[in-house]
C-alpha cells in the first residue's frame, strides 16, 4: 500500500487530514486495478495521444 | 412538441418564433426556481432572437430546422457577453468575450438561446448537487438526482423549459441526465463536434453533444454543430453528413449487438426487463440481434478514471491554491489528480490504444451494441450508494459503469429513454456505433421510437 500522505508532502501538496482520507482510498483501490494491467505492456505499444507537425505546427 | 412540429408550425405560419420564445420563458419563470435548471436566463436576448428569426423567415430566408427554436446550453459553452461559471465559483465572475464554437454554429443556426444552465461544480460529478449554486432537481421527481454533469440540461428538456440543449460528456455527463430524466442523449464521436470554447474537463475524453426530446431532434442538432474547426486541435475532417433518420427508416437485418459479459451484470431488475423489452422490439421491427462478447470493460472504465483524474487535476492546477473555492467531492478528484504518476498516465494512454484496437473487432460481427445506460434510475439526493445485484455499490461508480468506458474509445453513444420503473423514475438504452457512425445509431434510435420505444411527457411539464 502507498503512504499517500507522504507522497502528498513530498509532491509539495497541503492537504489536511479528513480530506486526504477521501483520497487515499479511491486512489488505492484505483491502484489495485490498474497496476495489473501495465505489467504486460508490449513497449512498442504507443500511447493513444499525439500532435501531427504538419497541422500542429503551424 | 419537438423541434420538428415546432419549425413545421413556424413555415406553416401557425406560430411565431417570438410565440415559441414566450412560451418557453413563460415555462421557464414557471419551472426554474423549482428545478434550479438556469443558472443565466437571457430573456431579453433570445426575444430579439425570436423577432429576428420571424423577420427573416417572412423575408425568404431560412437557416434551416433551428431556425427559431428555442434552446440552451451547459454553463460550460463560452457565451460572448453573458457569464459562464462552469458551475464554479472560479468562474462565478467571468464573462468570455467569444463564443464557444457549438455556440457560433447554434446561433448561425437560427436558435433563439435562452441562457446557461445549471450543471456539476467544473462538469467533475454526477449528480449536478451544485454547493455554490444550488442543486438542480429531477423534474420526475425533486427528491431524486437528474444526474450530471448535465444535469441542468437534462432537467431543461425534460420540463420542457427549451426544445433542446447542449451538454459535454467527459465520462457519462450527456447520457446520465438524458437517462434519468428521461429525454434523448448523443454523444458524438470525438472530433465530431468542435471543443472551442467549451472549458475543459479533460481533453481527451471531452465531447460535445445535444440533449433533446426525440431523436429525431437530436440529430438536426448534431446536423448544426457537426464539423471540422482549425481551432479545435482533436477537430475531425470526417465528411459531416445529413444525420436526420429519413421518415419510416428501417433496421430490418441490421445485426444489434448484445452484449454477454459486463454489460447486464449487476443491474436494477426493472432496468434490465425494460431493456430487454426493447431487444424484443428491434426483433420485431426485423433487426438481428446478435450476443456478442465485447473486450474487459472494466480494464476500459480503469484506464479512463487513471486519464480523467490526470488530465482535469491539470487543468485545475493554477486554481487549487483557492482550495476553499471547491466544493469536498471534487476537490477530492483534483488532489487524487495531482497524485497520478505521469508514468500512470501515460501507460492508461498506451493501454488505451490496445483496448481501441480490440474494441474494434466488435464491429465485424454486429453493426451496433445496446446495453442500459445507467444500472439504475435515477438516485435519491445524497444517496452514497446503491445495492445493486445484492451488493452496495459506491453511486458515482456505479452510475458511470456502463458509460466512460465509450468516452475512452471515443465511439458515439445515443441514449434514449425506455421505460418507467417501479418508482415513476424513467430508465434508458444506449446505442452505441463504430466510430463516425453517428447517422447509424440514430437510425436505430429513430426506429425503435417509431416503434414505440420511449416513455411518456414529463409530468412537470
Amino acid at each position: 500500500m502507498k503512504d499517500w500522505k507522504a507522497i502528498a508532502k513530498a509532491s509539495g501538496m497541503e492537504v489536511d487530514p479528513a480530506q486526504l482520507n477521501r483520497v487515499a482510498g479511491p486512489l488505492e483501490a484505483l491502484e489495485a486495478a490498474f497496476r495489473p494491467l501495465v505489467k504486460d505492456l508490449d513497449p512498442g505499444v504507443e500511447p493513444a495521444t499525439g500532435w501531427r507537425l504538419e497541422e500542429d505546427g503551424k | 412538441m419537438t423541434i420538428r412540429e415546432a419549425a413545421d408550425a413556424l413555415r406553416a405560419r401557425r406560430v411565431s418564433a417570438v410565440e415559441l420564445a414566450a412560451a418557453a420563458h413563460a415555462r421557464i419563470a414557471r419551472l426554474n426556481p423549482k428545478l434550479n435548471a438556469f443558472l443565466t436566463v437571457t430573456a431579453e436576448q433570445a426575444l430579439e432572437q425570436a423577432r429576428q428569426a420571424d423577420a427573416e423567415l417572412a423575408a425568404g430566408r431560412d437557416r434551416g430546422p433551428l431556425h427559431g427554436i428555442p434552446v440552451a446550453v451547459k454553463d460550460l459553452f463560452l457565451t460572448r457577453g453573458t457569464r459562464t461559471t462552469c458551475g464554479s465559483k472560479v468562474y462565478e465572475d467571468y464573462v468570455p468575450a467569444i463564443d464557444a464554437a457549438v455556440v457560433e454554429r447554434l446561433r448561425a443556426a437560427g436558435a433563439v438561446m435562452f441562457g446557461k444552465l445549471n450543471m456539476h461544480e467544473m462538469a467533475y460529478g454526477i449528480t449536478s448537487a451544485n454547493p455554490h449554486y444550488g442543486p438542480v432537481s429531477n423534474p420526475w421527481n425533486p427528491k431524486h438526482s437528474p444526474g450530471g454533469s448535465s444535469g441542468g440540461s437534462g432537467a431543461a428538456v425534460a420540463a420542457q423549459m427549451v426544445y433542446a440543449a447542449m451538454g459535454s460528456d467527459t465520462g457519462g455527463s450527456i447520457r446520465i441526465p438524458a437517462a434519468f430524466c428521461g429525454v434523448v442523449g448523443l454523444k458524438p464521436t470525438y472530433g465530431r463536434v468542435s471543443r472551442y470554447g467549451a472549458l475543459p474537463l479533460a481533453y481527451s475524453l471531452d465531447h460535445m453533444g445535444p440533449l433533446a426530446r426525440s431523436v429525431r431532434d437530436a440529430a438536426m442538432v448534431l446536423n448544426a454543430i457537426a464539423g471540422y474547426d482549425r481551432r479545435d486541435p482533436t477537430s475531425s475532417r470526417h465528411p459531416v453528413v445529413d444525420f436526420i433518420p429519413d421518415d419510416g427508416c428501417s433496421i430490418r437485418q441490421l445485426r444489434i449487438g448484445f452484449p454477454t459479459n459486463f454489460y447486464f451484470d449487476h443491474l436494477d431488475a426493472g432496468v434490465e426487463s425494460s431493456v430487454r423489452g426493447v431487444f424484443a422490439r428491434a426483433q420485431s421491427l426485423g433487426a438481428l440481434v446478435k450476443p456478442v462478447r465485447v473486450p474487459d470493460i472494466a480494464a476500459l472504465n480503469t484506464v479512463g478514471r487513471v486519464i480523467q483524474l490526470a488530465e482535469a487535476a491539470a487543468v485545475a492546477e493554477p486554481h487549487l491554491e483557492h482550495r476553499e473555492k471547491f466544493g469536498p467531492d471534487v476537490l477530492a478528484l483534483f488532489d487524487q489528480g495531482r497524485l497520478v504518476p505521469a508514468t500512470d498516465y501515460i501507460n492508461a494512454q498506451r493501454l488505451r490504444r490496445l483496448l481501441i484496437r480490440e474494441f474494434d473487432r466488435v464491429w465485424s460481427e454486429v453493426d451496433c451494441l445496446m446495453f442500459p445506460t445507467t444500472p439504475t434510475a435515477a438516485p435519491r439526493i445524497g444517496d452514497a450508494t446503491v445495492r445493486l445485484g445484492g451488493r452496495d455499490e459506491d453511486v458515482r461508480l456505479a452510475v458511470t459503469r456502463l458509460v466512460r468506458g465509450i468516452n475512452v474509445l471515443g465511439l458515439p453513444a445515443l441514449a434514449l429513454p425506455c421505460g418507467l420503473g417501479a418508482s415513476g423514475l424513467p430508465m434508458g438504452i444506449q446505442i452505441v456505433g463504430p466510430a463516425w457512425e453517428e447517422a447509424l445509431i440514430l437510425r436505430v434510435g429513430a426506429a425503435l421510437e417509431d416503434g414505440g420505444v420511449g416513455i411518456p411527457p414529463c409530468p412537470a411539464a
